[in-house]
């Protein structure tokens, strides 16, 4: 044993090395001849070669088996997300903190809000149809154009004040800011079980006393003719519905927690482990 | 030279006292003086004094001796110097695969610093993986620790604990003290049956004789007499040493040592100043993490590049770095190992071998020489009649432990004489009160040879006591070496015949001498030229077998001339001493145990060299060599050939000699590269009076020779050499503390056979431990890849951290130590043992074969679920590449899918977790199979059978519950990041299973069809 963990010196392992790497009496670079070399890469080419098929083939498999309109399970997508315009994250999720004289500081909410309306301006709607009826919009067949189901037009002027038509600032300067709630879309998802959700806007803290504001559409509601949603091959040119909310009278130079809750059947806002599950939260803070 | 080197020298100081330097020398210092420092036998003037210089020298009296004691310490020896309790636990932490972890660990935590230094606090994975490492570390040294506390334990248990009394002599009064409070220059008294309490310089002895087994392994008595027969202090007569027996007799001496400085005491100490050596296992495994380490900074580096071209900052890419190599740690295999190696240690302790260290486990099964003492290992320990010449024939007697041999034709009228001599001639006797224990275990009090006589006779013939009483004895001369005969003279059992019989026994050419009739079937014939040619004949044959032969004859006297009541008296001889009728030759050796020269067989067929090494005389060691077959049949010294062939020993070629019997006077003149040359020339080797320091260089020799080496000793003269041996093995029953203490392994049963059990259960762990590795290792890529496909193409996370942990330290482990109980795939004792530079535990076959293959499959089948779960829930693999940035981004809530939903990144990490989840369960599917496939390395599963290792059957079963355990217990995702996953995901990674299966079956069709071809030399491990 004792010749086996003889202790070596540097250069001896640095000797060693260099005949591993090329041992002029073999022929042999790293341990294997030239020869053998090739003969060992060609063998782990062909493996990874038909190995790399056989996963191709499986791949190509499960691609062909899957729906291109709906997939094949909503496991995760149980009950919606909901998100709001404009969404600037601060340290502790949204913050919306502005100083109503300082142009500079809300310049870029009114901004986002303005991009975020770009979808949704009549030019862009122009493929989708006016829906009147308030119930669920059920389309079995592909009667649409380029055979696609029909999406119901949403335009900004349903916003009203909000729409950013009649106030380009969307009330931030005036400290009664517009905010808009966004559903997330889910396929053939029905909120609501016949009723529209609609959406509910609290102090996250009960000593506040009641926030005073007004939804547009008023109500609140995302109608139901919205629903149920097709996927993106089915409805190429759907738009979610949007709810705006304006804080008319928030209370200057505090910071208020406010959390904006979609309510209807189906739509769950109570779980701990995804905070914008059928909810949003966040902060608003205007100061003078 | 790695291990350090340790000289001992004994040096005459100025006041005469021994003392013993043990340096520690350089590896600079060659070897030849080492050696030669070694050479230095002890050197001791005390038995060459006159008893008046050696009062001068120690006198002593009652109060003088109280400041002695104090200056000398109690004469007791020192246990060494055991090692504390924590550094016994720090050991455990501070193996190859250890030490691996602890780098791993810290790596970990510099990562999570990183990640901490730049904000990213979410990801604690880092920190999770790092206390995860520590812990592994930790509890399986624990684990080992606990194992080798056990072992402890029990060899503690068979320690002598009971307190040695010794008689002393001062100021003219006699005392019973503690053996521990004697001083030099007391005056002791020992007497037959006491341990000899100290070094004593002999001044008065009547009959003594001691047993020096333990120290020179001669199991011959040996006399003690107050005259300096030899200038060796070893040799001499006039030296009794600490702690051998004194077996009869009386004595009176001065103590001269005491203590540490007694010559077992230096001895014991020469044991503990000689290192230990490092583990073939220890080695392995430090080959095999240098393999890794190698590939981790291969493939960190790798990928750091590959990093830094697609444009990450400096410090991520550090990140990866880190990741990657931690991901190659396997955290599962410490506790693999520890686990098979502790399953070996309890299959050995159940067949009374225990081992001290758990990785000395596996070194009986590398070992390719045994160094083996002789007396009390292969032998009994005690004489016993071995052969009987009468008749004119030589029969051989049983001389086995539980006396279940053949015995030999005793119907013969000759026999009947020579059996009544045997009987009555006699002076030893059994303790009172044995009826009920075996004959060969019955304690008698005599010496060995009358022991091994009066035993002998109690077996063949019955109730020897009251067979003398039967023939009364009339008067007896005992054994003295000036007559070198022992004689009696009884009344016959008849009343009616009023003869004397005369018997008597000794040194057979003296008992010839006295005799001029000799007894032939029950003839007596006259004892002429040609019968004394027979009688040299059969003496020279039993000698030559180093057997103590003795003769014995007898003598019918004249009852005319000695009636009954007649006057012996034995100053005077009235009566003759000569005209005797000779009646045979008995001889005795200290036979071989029975299950020996079985065991040293296995050994061989193992491909294993015994030698042996002992203190006793060459003769009678290669005797004993020949019965147990370490010198085989036919097989000659040099010696043998040359007086064969009648010609000068000078004139042999000495290759020609298979054996060869060297004894310690020419190994003291011998250049280690001549010892080398030697044991390299003759493949059956028996070295002869050796002393301790002998014993180590040839221990030392052996290894120079690259084999691993096993020595198995009992004596204290053993302990330097258990302790330099790769394995020191001991006996528990016969062995001695300093022995047990420098061993590895631990026989309880004193049975050298348990050895071979040894060695098939090292090669058995050896051959497991082989697939237990390629087992644990093959799932490394897998649980590597997708962070590699996750850095460079940037999909969604497919393998969690703590998932990766769940595979390595939870799933996976009952399966790889399930491996442990594979039966062997060929008969492991008939092959060689492995080449320790050839045959590595992890070689590089192994390597990428597990990494590179089976790894690769497992790997795609892992993408292919992963695949298949995203693009299922609305994520098409073409979408998930680059999707990384986004799909992470904590503060997009809602991110489409391939089908246009939005996603909130909580669904999202949900959606990550179902990955991680099935990714997971590939694992385990393609990991079912590799437990299969790893059943056999070259045979087909089928021939090595299915269900035939039930555990690893229980361990695949048990993977899948505890598999279905974590996916579907509610709570799981929000702990440990599994979720439920759909049940044909389970299914998706089967296909791949299957391949693997067939694969390597295969492989094993290729390997088993074509030795020796490309094909072999690549894919067998």
């Amino acid at each position: 044993m004792a010749a086996l963990h003889e202790k070596k010196t540097c250069s001896q392992r640095m000797e060693n090395f260099r005949h591993f790497l090329w041992n002029e009496e073999t022929g042999q670079l790293m341990g294997r001849t030239l020869i053998n070399w090739v003969w060992i890469s060609l063998y782990y080419v062909a493996f990874y070669v038909v190995m790399t098929g056989l996963f191709s083939l499986a791949i190509y498999s499960l691609m062909r088996t899957l729906n291109p309109y709906a997939p094949d399970y909503q496991d995760r997508l149980k009950s919606p997300g909901v998100t709001l315009r404009p969404d600037v994250y601060g340290e502790g999720g949204i913050e919306i903190y502005y100083n109503a004289s300082d142009k500079e500081s809300w310049k870029k909410y009114v901004a986002t809000l303005n991009n975020f309306l770009k979808a949704y301006n009549t030019s862009a709607q122009q493929a989708n149809i006016n829906c009147t009826s308030d119930k669920y919009f059920f389309q079995k067949s592909f009667h649409c154009p380029n055979h696609t189901k029909c999406a119901c037009k949403f335009t900004t002027d349903m916003l009203e004040n909000c729409s950013g038509r009649d106030d380009s600032n969307f009330g931030f300067p005036e400290g009664k800011p517009c905010l808009i709630i966004k559903m997330n879309r889910i396929i053939n998802f029905l909120p609501g079980n016949g009723t529209a959700p609609r959406v509910s806007c609290t102090a996250l803290h009960d000593d506040f006393r009641p926030l005073d504001l007004q939804y547009y559409p008023v109500n609140g509601t995302f109608n139901l003719h919205y629903f149920p949603y097709y996927g993106k091959k089915a409805q190429p040119t759907y738009s979610n519905p949007l709810v705006a909310v304006q804080f008319l009278n928030i209370t200057r130079n505090t910071e208020v927690s406010i959390v904006c809750r979609v309510i209807g059947a189906g739509i769950t806002s109570d779980n701990p482990h995804d905070p914008y599950e059928g909810k949003v939260e966040f902060k608003l803070r205007i100061q003078d | 030279d790695q291990y350090d080197m340790y000289s001992v020298e004994m040096e005459k100081q100025g006041d005469g006292a021994m003392d013993v330097k043990i340096k520690k020398k350089t590896k600079a210092v060659k070897k030849k003086e080492k050696l030669e420092s070694m050479k230095k036998e002890m050197d001791v003037d005390d038995h060459q004094l006159s008893v008046e210089d050696l009062e001068l020298k120690y006198r002593t009296n009652v109060t003088k001796a109280g400041e002695i004691l104090l200056r000398d310490g109690p004469n007791e020896l020192k246990p060494p110097k055991g090692t504390p309790e924590y550094v016994k636990f720090a050991r455990q932490l501070a193996g190859g695969l250890q030490c691996l972890m602890w780098v791993a660990a810290a790596i970990c935590l510099i990562a999570f610093g990183i990640q901490c230094g730049q904000g990213d606090l979410t990801s604690a994975d880092n920190l999770y993986l790092a206390i995860a490492l520590i812990a592994v570390v930790v509890v399986t040294g624990c684990f080992g620790y606990y194992q080798e506390f056990k072992s402890t334990n029990i060899i503690a248990s068979f320690k002598n604990l009971v307190p040695q009394q010794a008689t002393v002599i001062r100021d003219g009064d006699k005392f019973q003290i503690n053996a521990n409070q004697l001083v030099v220059g007391d005056l002791v008294e020992i007497k037959g049956g006491d341990r000899v309490p100290a070094d004593i310089r002999i001044i008065t002895a009547q009959g003594c004789k001691v047993d020096n087994s333990s120290l020179t392994g001669e199991s011959e008595p040996q006399t003690r007499a107050p005259e300096c027969t030899h200038e060796s202090p070893l040799e001499t007569r006039n030296i009794a040493f600490f702690s051998t027996m004194c077996l009869e007799g009386t004595a009176t001496g001065i103590i001269v040592n005491t203590g540490d400085r007694t010559i077992i005491g230096r001895i014991a100490s020469l044991a503990s100043g000689v290192e230990n050596e490092k583990t073939p296992i220890a080695i392995e495994i430090e080959h095999f993490v240098d393999i890794i380490a190698g590939l981790a900074i291969f493939f960190g580096g790798t990928f750091f590049v590959v990093a830094m071209v697609i444009g990450y900052p400096f410090l991520k890419a550090m990140v990866f770095f880190m990741a990657i190599v931690v991901a190659y740690v396997p955290e599962g295999l410490l506790a693999t190992v520890t686990v098979c190696l502790s399953l070996t240690a309890k299959r050995l302790a159940r067949k009374n071998c225990v081992v001290k260290n758990l990785e000395a486990v596996e070194t009986l099964g590398s070992t390719s020489v045994i160094c083996s003492d002789k007396t009390g290992t292969l032998t009994q320990n005690r004489m016993t009649v071995s052969h009987l010449w009468f008749d004119n024939q030589i029969h051989t007697a049983d001389t086995t432990e539980d006396q279940s041999g053949q015995s030999f034709d005793q119907s013969s009228d000759t026999w009947r004489a020579l059996c009544k001599i045997v009987s009555l001639c006699n002076r030893a006797f059994f303790k009172s009160g044995q009826d009920n224990v075996p004959v060969p275990k019955r304690i008698v009090i005599g010496d060995a040879s009358e022991t091994a006589l009066l035993k002998f006779s109690e077996i063949t013939l019955g109730n020897v006591m009251e067979y003398r009483e039967r023939y009364k004895k009339a008067c007896e001369i005992p054994f003295n070496s000036t007559n070198k005969f022992q004689l009696s003279i009884h009344e016959l059992e008849d009343p009616r015949d009023p003869r004397y019989l005369l018997v008597m026994k000794g040194a057979p050419e003296r008992i010839l001498e006295r005799c001029t009739t000799i007894m032939i079937k029950g003839q007596e014939l006259p004892l002429d030229e040609q019968w004394k040619e027979a009688f040299q004949t059969a003496y020279m044959d039993l000698g030559g077998l180093g057997e103590r032969v003795l003769g014995f004859c007898h003598l019918y006297l004249d009852p005319l001339q000695f009636p009954r009541g007649f006057a012996f008296d034995t100053e005077e001889m009235n009566f003759p001493t000569s005209g005797l009728c000779f009646a045979g030759l008995i001889s005795m050796i200290d036979p071989p145990r029975a299950t020996v020269p079985d065991a040293v067989m296995k050994c061989r067929t193992a491909g294993i060299r015994v030698i042996m090494v002992t203190g006793d005389h060459p003769i009678t060691a290669k005797a004993i060599a020949a019965s147990v077959g370490i010198i085989s049949e036919g097989s000659e010294t040099v010696e043998d050939i040359a007086a064969r062939m009648r010609i000068p020993v000078e004139q042999v070629n000495k290759r020609e000699a298979r054996a060869c019997v060297v004894n310690g006077g020419q190994l003291k003149d011998m250049e280690s590269e001549d010892l080398v040359e030697i044991l390299k020339m003759h493949p059956e080797m028996v070295f002869a009076r050796t002393s301790p320091q002998q014993k180590l260089i040839i221990v030392e020799s052996c290894q120079k020779l690259g084999a691993i080496v096993a020595v198995t000793g009992d004596g204290v003269n053993d302990s330097p050499a258990l302790k330099k041996a790769d394995i020191g093995v001991a006996m528990g029953i016969a062995g001695s503390d300093a022995a047990k203490n420098a061993a590895d392994m631990i026989l309880l049963d004193d049975n050298f056979a348990s050895i071979v059990t040894g060695v098939e259960q090292g090669r058995l762990i050896f051959d497991n431990l082989k697939k237990s590795i390629a087992y644990t290792l093959t799932k490394n890529i897998p649980e590597l890849t997708p962070y590699l496909i996750y850095i460079t193409v940037s999909v969604p996370l497919p393998l969690g951290c703590i998932t990766i942990l769940f595979i390595e330290l939870c799933t996976d482990i009952f399966p790889s130590v399930s491996l442990a109980y594979e039966k062997a795939e060929s008969d492991i004792m008939h092959l060689k043992p492995r080449n320790p530079r050839r045959d590595r535990l992890v070689n590089e076959a192994l390597a990428v074969y597990s990494y590179f293959q089976i790894g690769a499959i497992q790997s795609f089948a892992g993408f292919t679920d992963y695949f298949t779960a995203m693009a299922q829930e609305g994520w098409f693999p073409l979408l998930c590449v680059g999707l990384r940035a986004q799909w992470e981004n904590d503060h997009l809530q809602d991110l489409q899918d391939s089908y246009g939903q939005e996603w909130t990144f909580g669904q999202r990490l949900y959606q990550e977790y179902t990955c991680y989840t099935v990714f997971f369960i590939s694992i385990e599917m393609c990991q079912i199979s590799d437990v299969l496939i790893r059943k056999t390395r070259r045979l087909s599963v089928f021939q090595q059978g299915f269900f035939r290792n039930k555990i690893l059957v229980i361990a695949i079963v048990f993977q899948l519950c505890l598999g279905c355990f974590l996916c579907y217990c509610p709570g799981m995702p929000n702990i440990f990041n599994f979720m439920p996953i759909r049940f044909q995901w389970w299914l998706v990674p089967l296909p791949y299973g299957i391949l693997i299966f067939v694969y390597d079956e295969i492989r094993k069709l290729g390997v088993r069809r074509h030795p020796g071809s490309w094909w072999d030399k690549e894919l067998y491990y």
